[in-house]
């Protein structure tokens, strides 16, 4: 066979793939958030609401303004966090040497850790009787030793945050620590020799030129946090009353406990739409690469 | 007297190996702390002893009535290892077309690929759940394992396609001038050349598979649960069986921390498509 | 301006020996090229000197001081690099001025000395440019530029002109030998060819396994080779070594082939040196030996011979208008002033 046919049909399968298992969903799920759809009544989905179930959300439903304000903080403070903890770990780990290496080889244990034994773990460490963190603060700061963490709004929140950074800065510093071995290295040498302290080389030298990789690492994990799910729901569940809720949950909980799938595929295309700009800037670093 | 450069040098590489140890001790806490537990008795976990009679006793009672973890365990080891069987043949023969030739509408494809591994799960998860309830894959391997596809595909195609971009084409127009067909080549040259990156991206596939919580959450209740959803099992009358949950988790993260291990290297690659090397 | 002084000077990775306890006394003003193969230790020893690396021990002084334990920034040194090293994300005016910057120099000093740095190089159009958007040798001269827009007490050079191609290769090695001219800064360059040292140095140090072969002057370096080493490294074509011994005043081959006649006493385990452009192409039968034709080429200005005995080759520099058959017979006569005798085992020069 020629090559210019057998080019499409080594391609076609995998296109077949992707369509049917996620670009139809994607469309379908658009459709079903333009009707009455609860799983609970026969003939589905029901009645053609046109954008209610949108202006339903936006009006009358504070549950999901909760989880809009939820996401965005949770979002913005993990991806703070981890990329500024990230950048400072790969820079202590990129020289390179036995223990740097040796600890680079442990990064990938915790990155392999599934989010929902993550949230199981943190649960764990912090219930309030025999949790690692009660211990902990027992000997050095007993008044902390008391508090009920995850039954605290802000304190659970903060729990759910600390959970994320701990499971994703293992993999941004490996990015990293890739982004910066990628970096010439005379150029840091010209640096040091032109009279540059250490500081002025990161400064300068470094960190300019590490800035495509920091962009690609921010968009990677806002794309995540603004997904997360499986973390929260083994950690928190959304509670204490919804001070944790994520969009995500907040459309599990919608479409699967209350069966109001039309309501839920409405907030779902709701997060698409972010989704959408993180993507195509970071499609354009991908192909940029090339 | 003042340090001399080499001296801060010297004292500030010091700083940074506290700084590496302590960093070290936090990424391991929670997986020790949770390993520990495993091999506590129900008693010693609610005294929080540090020094304990080791017990093997917590994993013998989770494969037992009434948790049957090995369903769960035979659930998740199908339902992986199924995605992966069927996700890398097809990824790979997407792979090489995207890698060495020019399609029309390849861009479009290629970005449609990449964006659809960043659609949020519950989106996907919807409409296949209305449909599996219509057609009774509800709560069935099979259904989990098309479902699972639509997020270990895209990370199959890119990772396959930046193995086979390192790959020279030397070999293969040589193959081609010496008289084989396209087919040839990919069987006899390609294939042979890309397997540890093929393999690499089946354990990789395999890892997020086994992994995967929301999907198995929405569209298995019971006979089709895998291990993470099974970790719910553990949630009795009178709190959390803490002993019980770290043994289920141990059995979750050991067998994905041996396959993270093997193939470390390319870990970062996969995760970010290529975008960093 | 300052001379540079190594004592003993060792670097080793575990078991393997980069610079093997080295000295070498750089003169101020002086233009020193440190020639070897690649993984000589001509390198590691300007990364040394520079303070990239730290020795294993041994000695660096600049000027009157120990800089051992100062670090790069501390040495008053200016660095080009093989791949230049320029800041990417820089404008070339931001490289050039980066020296005096990053050192406090006063801004309304900067700019005067940044675009004198430009013109000495001849890339002030280019200045708002990022180094992306120049060839390599524009990206050769910013990296010049860098370094002599300061006033350091020693130029370090490593194989700046390795990445540039042949043609500019010899027309940027002219503007360096102004420039150093020019600047009359200590200068320590790393090259492995042999004609950048040639051409470019006051003293060239030959190395080989972290060992200085040779120091002398190129005509020293060129016409009184120290060992086998050197005499076989300098030169293009190289120097024929033939293997033999000397018996009743003739250098014969393991193979009985008689070469010509050398006014020594007996000896056996001998190499022979002689250059091709001292061996004169002649009609058979009229120079010290007939061989026959191996190959011939010729190069334009000149035809080189190679001519075959046993299994010795011999390569032989002719008038350009000279011409020769594969597998006829020629002559060739060896210039008796500018023989060299080195000894077989240890490869050290025999003087008579």
């Amino acid at each position: 066979m020629r090559d210019r046919h057998l080019k499409y049909l080594l391609v076609l399968p995998a296109v077949i793939v992707v369509f049917a298992t996620a670009i139809w969903p994607l469309v379908e799920s658009l459709r079903l958030s333009f009707y009455e759809g609860r799983l609970s009544r026969p003939a589905f989905p029901q009645s053609f609401l046109g954008v209610e179930n949108y202006t339903w959300a936006f009006l009358e439903e504070p549950a999901f303004w909760n989880s809009v304000w939820v996401t965005a903080t949770y979002t913005f403070w993990t991806v703070l966090l981890t990329t500024l903890l990230a950048l400072g770990l790969a820079l202590l780990l990129a020289p390179g040497g036995r223990l740097r290496v040796t600890v680079q080889s442990l990064l990938i244990i915790p990155f392999a850790m599934s989010p929902a034994l993550i949230g199981v773990s943190f649960r764990f460490m912090f219930n309030p009787e025999f949790g690692l963190f009660d211990a902990f603060f027992g000997i050095v700061f007993p008044p902390l030793a008391t508090i009920s963490w995850l039954s605290d709004p802000t304190l659970a929140f903060w729990v759910c945050i600390m959970a994320d950074v701990w499971g994703w800065i293992p993999f941004l510093t490996l990015v990293l620590i890739g982004g910066l071995a990628s970096i010439p290295r005379d150029t840091i040498e010209a640096a040091q020799v032109d009279g540059a302290s250490g500081w002025r080389v990161l400064k300068d030298v470094t960190l300019p030129q590490l800035v495509p990789v920091l962009a690609v690492v921010l968009i990677l994990k806002a794309i995540f946090s603004l997904k997360t799910f499986d973390q929260v729901y083994m950690l928190t569940n959304g509670g204490p009353g919804t001070a944790t809720q994520t969009l995500s949950h907040y459309v599990y909980f919608n479409g699967l406990k209350y069966s109001q799938i039309g309501y839920s595929a409405a907030v779902a295309w709701l997060m698409v739409i972010p989704m959408i700009f993180l993507t195509y800037a970071y499609a354009k670093f991908v192909f940029q690469k090339k | 007297m003042a340090l001399t450069g080499k001296q801060k040098k010297q004292s500030w590489n010091a700083l940074q190996i506290v700084l590496i140890l302590i960093a070290a001790f936090i990424m391991l806490v929670p997986i020790v702390w949770i390993a520990m537990a495993a091999f506590k008795t129900h008693v010693d976990v609610y005294q929080l002893k540090l020094f304990f009679a080791p017990t093997l006793e917590n994993f013998k009672t989770v494969f037992q009535a009434p948790y049957h973890l090995e369903q769960k365990l035979f659930n998740s080891t199908i339902v992986a290892f199924v995605t992966v069987v069927l996700a890398i043949p097809i990824a790979t023969c997407a792979a090489y077309s995207f890698s060495r030739f020019t399609l029309r509408g390849q861009t479009v494809l290629l970005v449609m690929i990449l964006a659809t591994q960043f659609v949020p799960a519950v989106v996907i998860v919807l409409p296949f759940f209305v449909m599996f309830r219509d057609i009774g894959l509800l709560d069935t391997r099979l259904g989990l394992i098309l479902v699972n596809l639509s997020i270990v595909m895209p990370f199959a195609i890119w990772m396959i396609k930046g193995f086979i971009d390192g790959i020279p084409m030397d070999t293969e127009e040589a193959a081609l001038v010496d008289g084989s067909t396209r087919m040839q080549v990919i069987r006899n040259i390609v294939l042979p050349m890309a397997a540890p990156g093929i393999v690499t991206a089946a354990i990789f596939c395999f890892i997020i598979g086994w992994n995967e919580f929301l999907f198995a959450l929405i569209l298995t209740s019971k006979d089709a649960v895998t291990l993470p959803i099974g970790l719910a099992l553990f949630k009795a009358e009178e709190g959390d069986l803490w002993n019980l949950l770290a043994a289920a988790g141990i059995i979750i993260m050991v067998p994905m921390f041996v396959l993270a291990l093997i193939i470390q290297k390319h870990f970062v690659q996969g995760m970010t498509m290529g975008a960093v090397r | 301006m300052a001379k540079v002084v190594l004592t003993n000077l060792t670097k080793r990775w575990g078991d393997f020996v980069g610079v093997d306890n080295q000295s070498l006394e750089i003169h101020d003003k002086e233009f020193l090229v440190l020639l070897g193969p690649s993984g000589c230790g001509k390198t590691t020893t300007m990364r040394m000197i520079a303070g990239l690396e730290d020795p294993t021990a041994g000695e660096i002084r600049i000027g009157d001081r120990v800089v051992n334990d100062a670090l790069p920034k501390d040495r008053d040194i200016a660095m080009v690099f093989q791949n230049y090293g320029l800041y990417p994300h820089m404008t070339i005016y931001d490289n050039i001025a980066y020296p005096l910057k990053v050192r406090g120099t006063p801004k309304p000093e900067i700019e005067p000395r940044v675009q004198k740095a430009a013109e000495q190089v001849e890339l002030t159009e280019f200045l708002h440019r990022k180094p992306k958007a120049l060839s390599g040798g524009q990206r050769q001269r910013v990296a010049l530029a860098r370094a002599i827009v300061r006033h350091p007490q020693v130029f370090l050079m490593d194989e700046p002109l390795s990445n540039l191609d042949a043609k500019l290769r010899v027309s940027m090695r002219a503007e360096l030998k102004h420039l150093s001219h020019m600047l009359q800064v200590t200068t320590v360059y790393v090259t492995h060819d042999q004609i950048e040292a040639m051409t470019l140095a006051d003293r060239v140090a030959v190395m080989k396994n972290g060992r200085i072969q040779q120091l002398g002057t190129p005509d020293e370096i060129y016409n009184d080779p120290a060992n086998l080493f050197v005499a076989g490294f300098i030169g293009s074509p190289a120097m024929n070594l033939i293997e033999g011994r000397i018996e009743n005043g003739v250098f014969v081959t393991q193979g009985g082939f008689a070469v010509t006649k050398v006014e020594a006493p007996n000896r056996s385990g001998l190499v022979l040196g002689v250059r091709p452009e001292d061996l004169t192409i002649v009609e058979p039968g009229t120079g010290d030996f007939d061989v026959p034709v191996y190959a011939f080429e010729n190069t334009g200005e000149s035809v080189q011979i190679t001519g075959q005995f046993n299994r010795q080759r011999v390569i032989a520099k002719g008038d350009r208008y000279l011409k020769r058959e594969i597998e006829e017979m020629t002559g060739m006569s060896v210039d008796q002033k500018h023989l060299y005798l080195f000894d077989q085992s240890s490869g050290e020069r025999i003087r008579n």
